[in-house]
């Protein structure tokens, strides 16, 4: 009671039940030393253990990333995910550095310039004694491969010129025999037969012999050390930075928009006053210059940068395009849900639906949706709606919102709708016989049974499948844009996928990551909300 | 001309309550059950388990369809269930997702639609005052114990200004400290609105202690009314003067008695009162009533 901090221990332990992390329940029982022991068993099961076994898992990876080896390469290890991650940052931190270039102008525009200028001129050197040491390390590996080469080089050129010899001695041989065959003595051809596949095999085999050694030179000669893997590492971090800073330059004199703003109006300046010096052909042709110009400035002053997508934009789009089919499902799945566990007629009515549509997999419907989203906006430049949603202020309008898009948000509803249907329907239907013998004492209407009673009643089970339709949902948006090419996660894996750069494989590990830490997430966020709609004894506590 | 209405406030008369059996006849719990209730009074249905105590009891509130016979009630024939009739369930049956408060303001809204919301608020808060829950208004369901969960089942039945108040086994789940208190509660909400009133109860002391009529039930299946009997203690009454009179413990071994031994004799309705009450039979006395009653 005299600690103030007692006062939220059992709020605190509330938010963490309701969160659904609940390991930590344990630590703040602990901190406030209730029962350490049971405290620190908990602990131990619920938070060492999983660590102990992520780090586990760590290791094993490591391990097996050796062992597999593919044409993109060897699967990657932890540390090569992790700088695969480090790249994508980089990449999108450069990308919003780049935008700031090109939309800067006055005083900013030169400071940034400077300060790119003296990077520029600082990372030049560095990247040249990058380059130098590549040259020299992987020269340092020659001479000490040559050293392990040399021997086995010897031993294929003796066991060549070995097999050579005894090659031409069987040859010799059989060409002897050859001779000496007598017409119609079926046995002697039989032998000779023979000696011929002995000699046939035989070569085969020393052929085989040769192949291997020579695998073995080119394998000593591709083997890298460690030394130029890091060599070249740095020589590629260098060349990046230096090409960044070069745009980044590019942004902010040649191509950036104040800059052309300037130029474009000065320019039609110019040509005013030659205009006003002239008459006739010659005015009319300045004056269409003019007009031209002044076009272009419109559309240079309303541009924007054309930024590539990151894989952060990317991750936005897609929760936002989870989201639409989320809802959009809901909107379908809650009232007819709500009208199957009303009227079991109704419910004999949907059950084919339901049946028959439920197992379609996402590949199936998303062609479908995308024919029909694309038939339905033909020429989205045109398209009223995509201009309004174009024009939104913010990053929504910079989704630039499409077809695909559409195609991809309505592939997640019919696929994710079918669990909220369902748990509607039964949360609907399983309704406490008490509550309605209540609800008709109390003589109460249609609506206010349905939203007093009923829909309350319901709720627990409605988002106990609203968290599974998000979960299908969001499994089922990354299928879809992969094949959509709907900008976002799916997308950035395919272009991985196509790309075959050489952390390609790696930026697909990341993803998975990303992937599931975002589910994770979306889960949690509906635990919570399910939490706070349960009430006790309802069917859907956990 | 007013008492004589005022005495058949509620007419029971021959109702049937029977199940479809799809191998033979319909299977009849109820038969032939015929019960006048007059104005304010209160009734108290006792019986052995199964016998369809309950259900006359639902069939009265209009919950359970009625298969035959006829209920009027202040001279109109129910037709399903009405806020003129209210409930009060065993299980208190409130919403979990709302308060105290909304829980009985739920009925109110829909019984006074045209009240404006202050006076909705003075119905709900003073019924909930009269169960003694004015503090835990604002609590949920869960937050409240067995018994004030059945007090707000209450102030939710009252709270619908009712003509007639129907227990059904309201304190069954509840310990027995409880139960007396709800029982006082129940009392002293009678003595003040003058309402009619059905208590279904398995306790024999609830069953003296509370009706002025206590209705014993016929074994089922084809259960009836086997015997009533008037209890004439005064009201309000009083838990210690009640429980003190010798009285009280006549009515009870009569009640006792008609439970143990005469429960299964089927066909015309044995009238009591306090002056000839019969209590345990010898065997013969037994065999002489069985003839006379049993058809």
């Amino acid at each position: 009671m005299k600690n103030p901090l007692s006062y939220i221990k059992y709020p605190l332990l509330k938010a963490i039940d309701i969160s659904g992390l609940t390991f930590l329940g344990p630590v703040v029982r602990l901190c406030y030393g209730e029962e350490p022991s049971v405290q620190m068993k908990k602990i131990g099961q619920w938070i060492f253990i999983p660590i102990i076994f992520i780090i586990l898992f760590l290791f094993v990876w490591g391990i097996a990333s050796e062992k597999i080896q593919t044409k993109s390469g060897a699967l990657p290890n932890p540390t090569k995910t992790l700088q695969a991650y480090d790249s994508i940052n980089t990449f999108a931190k450069r990308e919003k550095l780049k935008k700031e270039a090109y939309e800067a102008h006055g005083e900013q525009r030169e400071k940034l310039l400077t300060k790119a200028q003296e990077r520029l001129a600082e990372i030049i050197p560095q990247a040249q004694a990058a380059t130098e040491l590549v040259t020299q390390e992987k020269a340092n590996q020659k001479v000490k491969l040559a050293s392990q080469i040399a021997p086995i080089k010897e031993e294929y050129k003796t066991s060549k010129r070995a097999f050579t010899e005894s090659q031409k001695q069987r040859q010799t041989q059989l060409d002897h025999t050859s001779k000496k065959l007598h017409i119609g003595n079926e046995e002697q051809y039989q032998s000779f037969i023979q000696s011929v596949k002995e000699h046939q095999s035989q070569t085969e085999t020393e052929k085989s012999t040769l192949r291997s050694i020579k695998i073995k030179i080119k394998e000593i000669e591709n083997s890298s050390s460690k030394k130029v893997e890091k060599a070249l590492q740095l020589q590629t971090i260098m060349a990046e930075e230096q090409q960044f800073l070069k745009k980044q330059i590019d942004q902010l004199t040649r191509d950036n928009k104040s800059l052309k703003v300037e130029s474009e109006q000065l320019k039609i300046e110019e040509n005013f006053t030659a205009l006003t010096q002239v008459t006739g052909k010659e005015a009319l042709k300045k004056a269409q210059s003019i007009v031209k110009t002044e076009t272009r400035l419109e559309k240079t002053k309303a541009s924007n940068y054309a930024k590539p997508s990151t894989l952060w934009f990317q991750v936005r789009r897609s929760i936002l395009c989870v989201f639409t089919g989320f809802l959009l499902g809901s909107l379908i799945a809650i009232p007819i849900g709500i009208l199957c566990g009303l009227s079991s007629t109704f419910m004999a009515a949907m059950t084919p639906f339901v049946a028959i549509f439920k197992p379609v997999s996402p590949i199936v419907w998303l062609p479908i949706t995308l024919i029909i989203a694309s038939g339905l906006i033909p020429d989205p430049d045109q398209n009223p709606l995509m201009k309004f949603l174009w024009g939104l202020p913010g990053e929504l309008g910079e989704f630039k919102i499409n077809p695909a898009f559409i195609a991809s948000a309505a592939t997640v509803a019919l696929c994710s709708l079918w669990a909220t249907l369902a748990n509607t329907a039964l949360g609907v239907a399983s309704i406490d016989k008490d509550h309605l013998n209540v609800a008709r004492v109390l003589k109460l209407g249609f609506w206010s049974r349905l939203f007093k009673i009923i829909i309350p009643s319901a709720l627990p089970l409605i988002f106990a499948g609203l968290r599974i339709s998000l979960g299908v949902g969001w499994m089922v948006l990354i299928a879809a844009e992969l094949l959509s090419s709907s900008e976002g996660i799916g997308k950035f894996v395919w272009d991985q996928f196509n790309n075959g750069a050489s952390d390609s494989f790696a930026k697909m590990i990341v993803v998975v990551f990303v992937v599931g830490v975002i589910g994770l997430i979306l889960d949690r966020i509906m635990i919570i909300f399910q939490r706070m709609v349960s009430f006790e004894g309802s069917a859907a506590t956990i | 001309m007013s008492t004589s209405l005022n005495s058949k406030f509620v007419e029971i008369s021959h109702l049937v309550k029977e199940y479809p059996n799809p191998y033979g006849e319909d299977f009849r719990v109820i038969e032939n059950f015929n019960l006048n209730i007059k104005q304010g009074e209160f009734i108290s249905l006792i019986g052995h388990s199964g016998c369809g105590k309950s259900t006359v009891l639902t069939m009265l509130a209009g919950l359970n369809e009625i298969s035959d016979g006829g209920i009027i009630v202040g001279d109109k024939e129910i037709d399903g269930p009405g806020p003129d009739r209210a409930v009060v369930f065993q299980a208190p049956c409130l919403m979990p997702w709302m308060t105290a408060y909304q829980n009985v303001m739920l009925g109110v809204k829909n019984v006074y639609p045209h009240a404006t919301k202050s006076v909705q608020k003075q119905i709900v808060e003073h019924s909930l005052s009269i169960v003694g829950l004015s503090d835990a208004m604002k609590k949920l369901p869960n937050e409240m114990s067995g018994g004030m969960q059945q007090r707000v089942g209450i102030a939710r039945a009252i709270a619908l200004k009712p003509k007639m108040l129907l227990l059904d086994e309201p304190f069954g789940r509840l310990d027995s400290l409880t139960r007396m208190e709800l029982q006082d509660v129940i009392i002293n909400i009678l003595a003040e609105e003058n309402l009619t009133a059905m208590i279904v109860t398995h306790d024999v002391d609830e069953a003296v202690f509370m009706a002025d009529r206590c209705v014993m039930m016929s074994n089922g299946p084809k259960a009836g009314v086997g015997e009533i009997m008037e209890i004439n203690f005064p009201r309000p009454r009083n838990r210690q003067d009640v429980f003190n009179d010798p009285m009280f413990f006549r009515y009870r071994e009569h009640l006792l008695a008609f439970l143990e031994q005469r429960s299964h004799i089927k066909g015309k309705t044995r009238l009591h009162n306090h002056e000839d009450l019969i209590g345990y039979l010898s065997s013969e006395d037994l065999k002489s009533l069985e003839a006379q009653y049993q058809d």
